[in-house]
């Protein structure tokens, strides 16, 4: 692999000073300079600056270089910056190497230490650098059609958002209709839509798009393929009859259910007068009776008591985990604007009935939940707040005229103990992720520990998988409330259209590549590979003799290099990593730069 | 433990404006009451808000400590009134006196 001798270009940023308060820039720029391979080393104040890729092109056009190393910030910030500038200057974007001089030096090391550091990072990056190939990347033809896998709000908006883009969708529901949680809440907070509505203008759209296919009451049984070419093998519950979607990619809008509190939880399952604000819910949007009380099954309620966090925010110690060990440390988000307007609605429609809410913390943190909460005080509902580790206790009231009372040792006033009378508990539970534990292992998606499915970064890639061609969105990630949740199926349906509106899809060419003349065949690297389908043994017929040879599929190979250190010919090695290119790296690291 | 009577507030009418459930219990009037310490008369407000009215009777001497200077009602942010709901729980407490 290692050609002539390479003119590396080594390009040192300032980071207007993020960098050069720790790093002697200009020192080690000196150092760079006279390390073998080095063309030229520049310094400038922002490297990802037009002037600091004007540099850079101008070296390469001007055939100074033909090989970059850029020392900066993490390659996770401008690496495809750098890449992007080198393919304007007509070169080839895989001549690239990164120094992270900012996030493992400057920010973690002063003085000469950090100076010297950066030295040797550079120094290993300028080794690798001279042992870089010109690459192309992987071009695999893509399906021009997504599969949206659940028909809840999520799935339903990015099925919508998708198809608008010309772009055909199928939809896979497990239920037998569609809308998920929707179908369950009446009026939405904080903005007080009817729910029904909501769905009924989405769906009117959905149901007459000619790009989109709706298969309910069904379910997923295998997946397989690869970005632009995945497979689907589903089958009607009803009728057993299978079907197999090709599909360019695939979007996980699976949804989410509610928390079951545990037989005695806040009196859960030992009173019927114990319910939960799901149940609750139905109960109000059939309940069309006039008067000043509020009767939910025939009964009066002149007094209830709202209990929130059921479910959610559980501290190890003092919660009950689930059989299984699990507990939900997070906030459900949704509950608190939830009840506030479940109060506010009783409160408006049925003054007489009086609310006492027991809360932890009110989390009113989105657009317009903070006026819920304002609009829940001037209807006087009665705030009390109580500590996890001093839960509100339900008991039957020894009076007659209410059938529960709840104990609750109140810190707002000042943590003296209250007995409420009440008619009617709801206990605001949270929300968890359904379980797709199985079509999460056909696909290989991270699940968190907090079972929610898990994209590759919260910030810089919020609707993705690493899986390349899977998408996430809605409250299978995480609690959101509607809105937020088509804000999500919004982004992951723009980021599945991108990705597919092209018909084909390039992908970084990192993935293993076999030298057929080394490869004696001993299938080693097939059975050390971690990805079904990206290694086999085929076949070849070399002057008239049958050999077996190791052959990879690009698009399937995740890059692992599970082969690479199996086999004992060294005839696979992964492109762009490469041991060579390792070797020479450690070599310039332990010679502080000085060597090859 | 201390149990709630649902229909004080209504009882209270009679005796008092309802500006009580203005209060978010932000504790303004006790720091800057002169005279009462121990969360006064914010304490007395919270305790008009839950129904804790058995509270109210049991601690009502501290209503008159209170000399009706109007500082806390000046201070108010929420417009809760509390010298004027003092004023009223003291005409409370004398209807009330001795009656259980």
């Amino acid at each position: 692999m290692s050609e002539k001798n390479q003119n590396v270009g080594v390009y040192i940023c300032y980071c207007g000073g993020n960098i050069s308060d720790h790093v002697d820039v200009e020192e080690v720029r000196n150092r760079v300079e006279k390390m073998p391979g080095v063309a030229l080393a520049r310094t400038e104040m922002f490297m990802c600056s037009d002037p600091g890729q004007e540099m850079i092109i101008e070296d390469l056009k001007s055939g100074k270089i033909d090989r970059v190393v850029v020392a900066s910030c993490a390659p996770s910030l401008h690496e495809t910056t750098f890449r992007d500038a080198i393919n304007r200057a007509g070169s080839n974007p895989f001549i690239y190497e990164h120094a992270n001089i900012r996030e493992q030096v400057s920010w973690v090391h002063h003085g000469d230490t950090a100076t010297d550091k950066a030295s040797v990072l550079i120094a290993s990056a300028t080794a690798k650098a001279k042992q870089l190939k010109p690459l192309d990347p992987i071009r695999v033809e893509a399906k021009k059609h997504t599969t949206i896998i659940g028909g809840g709000i999520a799935g339903i908006k990015a099925a919508l958002d998708i198809a608008q883009t010309g772009i055909d969708v199928t939809l896979v529901e497990k239920s037998p209709i569609l809308g998920g949680q929707l179908n369950n809440l009446d009026r939405l907070a904080p903005s007080g839509e009817k729910a029904s509505e909501v769905l009924q203008e989405l769906l009117d759209q959905v149901l007459n798009h000619k790009g989109i296919t709706i298969h309910t009451d069904c379910k997923i049984q295998d997946v397989t393929g690869y970005v632009g070419n995945f497979s689907l093998d589903i089958v009607t519950k009803s009728d057993n009859k299978k079907l197999t979607i090709d599909t360019g990619a695939i979007v996980m809008a699976t949804g989410s259910v509610s928390y079951m509190p545990f037989e005695g939880e806040y009196g859960f399952g030992r009173h019927e007068q114990v319910i939960t604000l799901k149940d609750l819910i139905p109960i109000l949007k059939e309940n069309k009776s006039a008067g000043s009380v509020l009767k939910v099954n025939g009964k009066t309620i002149k007094n209830m008591v709202m209990i929130h966090c059921v479910g959610s925010r559980q501290i190890p110690g003092i919660h009950q985990p689930k059989e299984n060990g699990q507990l939900n440390e997070y906030c459900s988000r949704t509950c608190c604007a939830a009840m506030l307007n479940v109060s506010n609605q009783i409160r408006e429609n049925f003054p007489e009935t009086g609310i006492y809410e027991m809360y932890r913390d009110i989390r009113t943190y989105g657009r317009g939940q903070e006026e819920l909460y304002n609009q829940a005080s001037k209807n006087k509902v009665i705030f009390m707040r109580y500590e996890a580790d001093a839960q509100p206790e339900i008991i039957p009231s020894p009076k007659p005229d209410y059938p529960l009372q709840v104990k609750i040792k109140d810190s707002l006033t000042f943590n003296e103990e209250m007995e409420i009378p009440a008619d009617l508990v709801v206990l605001a539970t949270g929300i968890e992720p359904d379980d797709v534990s199985g079509l999460a292992s056909m696909l290989k998606l991270p699940i968190g520990t907090d079972k929610f499915l898990l994209e590759v970064h919260p910030k810089l890639r919020p609707v993705e998988f690493p899986i390349t061609g899977v998408f996430l969105a809605g409250t299978c990630q995480a609690p959101m409330d509607t809105g937020e949740a088509c804000n999500a199926a919004g982004a992951a349906a723009v980021k599945a259209s991108a990705l597919l509106s092209k018909g084909y899809i390039e992908l970084d060419p990192f993935v293993a590549e076999v030298d057929t003349d080394k490869c004696q065949g001993h299938g080693a690297c097939v059975e050390a590979c971690l990805k079904e389908g990206a290694l086999e043994l085929i076949e070849v017929n070399i002057e008239g003799k049958i050999h077996k040879k190791a052959r990879v599929t690009a698009a399937l190979c995740l890059g692992c290099g599970a082969c690479a250190a199996v086999c004992p010919e060294k005839a696979i090695d992964i492109n762009g990593w490469a041991l060579k290119q390792y070797e020479d790296m450690v070599d310039a690291i332990v010679s502080d730069g000085f060597t090859v | 433990m201390n149990s709630v009577n649902l229909d004080f507030a209504e009882e209270l009418k009679e005796y008092s404006d309802d500006t009580a459930f203005e209060c978010f219990n932000c504790g303004t009037c006790a720091a800057i009451c002169p005279l009462v310490h121990d969360n006064f008369p914010r304490r007395m407000i919270r305790y008009i808000q839950v129904g804790a009215k058995e509270k109210i009777l049991e601690n009502s001497d501290e209503l008159w400590r209170c000399l009706h200077c109007g500082l806390c009602t000046h201070t108010c942010p929420r417009e809760a009134d509390p010298g004027e709901i003092i004023l009223g729980l003291k005409r409370f407490v004398l209807a009330n006196w001795r009656k259980s």
